[in-house]
């Protein structure tokens, strides 16, 4: 009964004129900045965060929440049509959607990412509403040991993301853990790799990274080879996904709302992983998953719900216990404490408008940007029609904008560049990039939970085993191995057989 | 469209010209580096106080965050920039008092580099405790930490960072050993706190005055002179019997060395009344800052003692980093 008194005062804030105002302001700006590649949520926040001041509190978070989830939208439009992941969670969306894109299916993939992520956005918000504060309680289960078993979970889930050889995506995940080690060492506080740039002190920004080698890589590849980009435009078919379509999309949705609601609530990292989970259930359960990489909707479907509720869940952490679980969520803090709220467990207490404000219209805002991006489509699909010659230095030019704003540096627009080389000889050499960048954002988490772990426990690795979230996890992890390699290995014997029969 | 170019030019020409004629600082935005992201202490208190700044400098203020190598690539970025008054820089204790302490190859010195101009805020840290540990005052930690050496654990924002030297004052001053754990930032560490994956730590009071209130953590005492006002039961280190561990960490704002007089002056009056003024002083009450706002001269010979006795810290913990 209480909930609903809350949520009746939370509709109350929210349908106010101004906080509707706010509230689709943000949603519009986000999606935007979420198009353009390489402009994220945080560069955007972070300049806004000065003009948030004369507002109210509650209309300032309202706006803000509503760049960050109209950002993470946006990314994805980013992803399918030009092969751009400006977020680490729209990185498994490219792989897929920009397959569909390429197929004439753009407006289908584009279509499965916006009914998914409000579906899921929906869900979320249930959940936050209902379950926020005894969800906070079970993220603080989570220590050190638990957060690496995770992470060691993803690391061997983010095999699957490859879909040719095995040995390149272990080359790939490989090569992304030794980027990840560049940097200060938490622990001692030495730079490691740095080779006396200051600029990569505190490592390389992981959006340096996935611009170069997705996007620059693209580029160049698309510019050497005049029939690949030609095939994007020749067909455009069906914009919306026919009823079959939903059939198939409805449980890769229902799966990633679930996955991605649960990992949204940790605040180590976890949001991150959740659309590669996503991606990784969704083609273990296929029946067909030889299709993943190829254009499979559920590849879209599954991981765009997912990184959607995790974007929604990742608010409980910070509303309820003022701990910010991503930068987005460090800036919200910082507006909050602007305003002179101390975020903490008594937000929800002594700030009720607030709390059950920002709540509902994260609701009201996921429904803007249905509504908003369902006509859209069109429009976006039309887009990729443009000669390639307009779009791709209109792509470079925001890339760079986009990666100087993150930290006001021009040597990172330089690593940019570096990277897209490198993409364009990973291309070449037909080696993923999608498994290096997962290596490259898990790797550095999995070392520092490693290191604090072992610290806590004085050199003690049974604390792994001992713990039963973190044995659940690396039980898991080993049988999600054990299924990768033995076909594999199954494989090899029995070529071997045939070589000798 | 030939004329249009022209004119255009024309216009250019006056504009950039006009500065010439124009009398006295400042005549065009003012930059503020903060060497941290957005959102933390350094980066509120620049953008509160530079918010109050503008009024009376009748320019407007930006704040640019560049953050990077524990703020060092900021602070290095300002040392070498003009000295007109047009670059300032807003950073913590660690930049001006113990990066250079901790790191042999730093791109700035503060002491040579910068024409220091106000402490603007402190906060007191304060001992933190998760509510399930055995210790509940200074002293029984003490009693816990000599029983049980290298066992309890002290999560700190970092290595190298205030609360990290903090804990290794404390260690120093009560004669007791402790596990230094560091995190990336002091959110997650409170967080490790609440969820009881660490024991204790100095934590800044306004990042966990709220978790203190909820009863998620346990307060030991305050690091500072006097007791606080909102925690009048949390004794002073110096009540719990442990002398010499009074520690603020605190945000100042400076300039490149060598500004012309006027325009120093003119940063000084503007800094110190924007700072001492009502809503900004309750501003940074509101999220447990004190306003300090002292002079020049009061910031220098504050930051040679706190160099001086991080430096003894540093070298009888032989706490390294180097960079």
């Amino acid at each position: 009964m209480e909930t609903i008194s809350n949520l009746w005062l939370g509709l109350e804030t929210a349908l106010t004129f101004w906080n509707l105002t706010y509230c689709m302001t943000g949603v519009l700006l986000g999606t935007a900045i979420g198009v353009l590649p390489g402009l994220g949520p945080t560069a955007t926040i972070a300049m806004l965060l000065p003009v948030t001041f004369g507002l109210p509190p509650v209309s300032a978070l309202i706006m803000l929440a509503g760049i960050y989830y109209g950002a993470q939208y946006g990314g994805s439009t980013t992803a399918i049509l030009v092969n751009l992941p400006g977020e680490s969670s729209s990185v498994v969306t490219a792989l897929d959607g920009y397959q569909m894109a390429r197929q004439g299916k753009a407006g289908k993939a584009l279509a499965t990412a916006a009914i998914g992520s409000f579906f899921a956005g929906t869900v979320a918000t249930v959940l936050l509403a209902v379950f926020a504060p005894p969800l906070a309680d079970l993220a603080l289960q989570f220590g050190p040991a638990e957060y690496f078993s995770l992470m060691v979970l993803g690391l061997v889930a983010s095999v699957v993301l490859a879909h040719g050889s095995l040995l390149h995506a272990f080359g790939m995940i490989i090569l992304g853990l030794i980027l990840g080690l560049i940097g200060t060492d938490v622990n001692s506080g030495t730079t490691r790799y740095t080779f006396g740039f200051p600029q990569i002190a505190d490592g390389i920004n992981f959006v340096v990274v996935a611009m170069g080698v997705f996007g620059l890589g693209e580029i160049i590849g698309n510019l050497e080879n005049e029939a690949t980009r030609t095939a994007v435009l020749k067909s455009v078919t069906g914009l919306m996904p026919t009823r079959e379509d939903l059939k198939r999309i409805a449980a890769p949705i229902l799966r990633g709302t679930i996955l991605g609601s649960m990992l949204g609530i940790l605040p180590g990292g976890g949001a991150m992983l959740a659309s590669f989970a996503a991606y990784t259930l969704e083609k273990k359960v296929s029946r067909t998953p030889e299709q993943f990489g190829k254009g499979a909707i559920e590849g879209v479907a599954g991981p765009e719900s997912a990184n959607n509720a995790g974007a929604q869940t990742s608010f409980i952490p910070m509303l309820t216990l003022g701990i910010p679980s991503n930068p987005v969520m460090a800036l919200m803090i910082g507006a909050m404490i602007m305003q002179g709220i101390q975020p903490g467990p008594s937000v929800m207490t002594e700030q009720p408008v607030l709390f059950w404000g920002l709540i509902v219209s994260m609701w009201i805002g996921n429904l803007f940007l249905l509504v908003l991006n369902l006509p859209l489509i069109g429009l976006w699909v039309r887009m990729i029609s443009v000669p390639y010659h307009f779009l791709y230095p209109a792509i470079l030019v925001f890339c760079a904008i986009g990666v100087f704003s993150l930290n006001n540096a021009t040597f990172d627009v330089y690593l940019m560049a570096i990277f897209g080389f490198l993409g364009y000889i990973f291309r070449k050499l037909d080696c993923e990039p999608a498994p290096m960048l997962l290596g490259f954002i898990l790797g550095p988490m999995m070392e520092e939970h490693l290191r604090r772990a072992m610290l806590i426990s004085k050199g003690d690795t049974m604390v792994f085993l001992g713990r039963p979230i973190s044995a659940t996890m690396l039980i898991l992890a080993f049988i999600l191995l054990a299924t990768v390699l033995a076909p594999a290995v199954r494989q090899k014997r029995e070529e071997a057989f045939q070589e000798e029969g | 469209m030939k004329s249009l170019k022209l004119l255009s030019a024309a216009v250019l020409g006056i504009a950039i010209s006009a500065p010439a004629f124009a009398a006295g600082y400042p005549e065009k935005p003012v930059t503020v580096v903060v060497p941290f992201p957005a959102g933390g202490a350094s980066d509120t208190t620049a953008r509160v106080t530079t918010q109050k700044m503008q009024e009376s400098l009748g320019q407007p203020i930006v704040v640019e965050n560049k953050p990077g190598a524990n703020g060092s690539l900021g602070a290095g970025q300002v040392a070498k920039a003009k000295a007109d008054g047009y670059t300032l820089i807003v950073g913590s204790i660690g930049v001006y008092a113990i990066n250079p302490v901790l790191y042999k190859s730093l791109p700035y010195d503060p002491t040579k580099d910068f024409d220091l101009l106000t402490v603007a805020v402190r906060t007191p840290n304060v001992l933190v405790a998760n509510p399930n540990f055995p210790a509940n005052n200074v002293k029984e930690l003490v009693e816990h930490l000599k029983k049980n050496p290298e066992k309890v654990t002290f999560a700190s924002s970092g290595a190298g960072s205030s609360d990290h030297l903090t804990a290794a004052l404390f260690w120093q001053k009560t004669g007791t050993t402790g596990v230094h754990v560091p995190y990336k930032g002091g959110a997650p560490a409170i967080t490790d706190l609440i969820g009881g994956h660490a024991d204790v730590s100095f934590q800044n009071l306004g990042a966990v005055s709220n978790h203190i209130k909820a009863g998620k953590l346990k307060l030991l005492a305050v690091t500072a002179e006097k007791r606080n006002p909102t925690f009048s039961d949390a004794p002073t280190m110096k009540e719990a019997g442990v002398e010499g561990v009074e520690v603020y960490s605190w945000q100042a704002v400076a300039a490149p060395k060598g500004l012309p007089a006027d325009v120093k002056s003119k940063l000084e009056q503007s800094l110190i009344s924007a700072l001492n003024s009502p809503d900004v002083k309750g501003k940074f009450n509101d999220i447990g800052f004190e306003v300090v706002a002292n002079t020049s001269g009061q910031f220098s010979d504050f930051l040679n003692q706190e160099i001086s006795r991080w430096k003894t810290v540093v070298e009888t913990g032989k706490i390294t980093a180097d960079q």
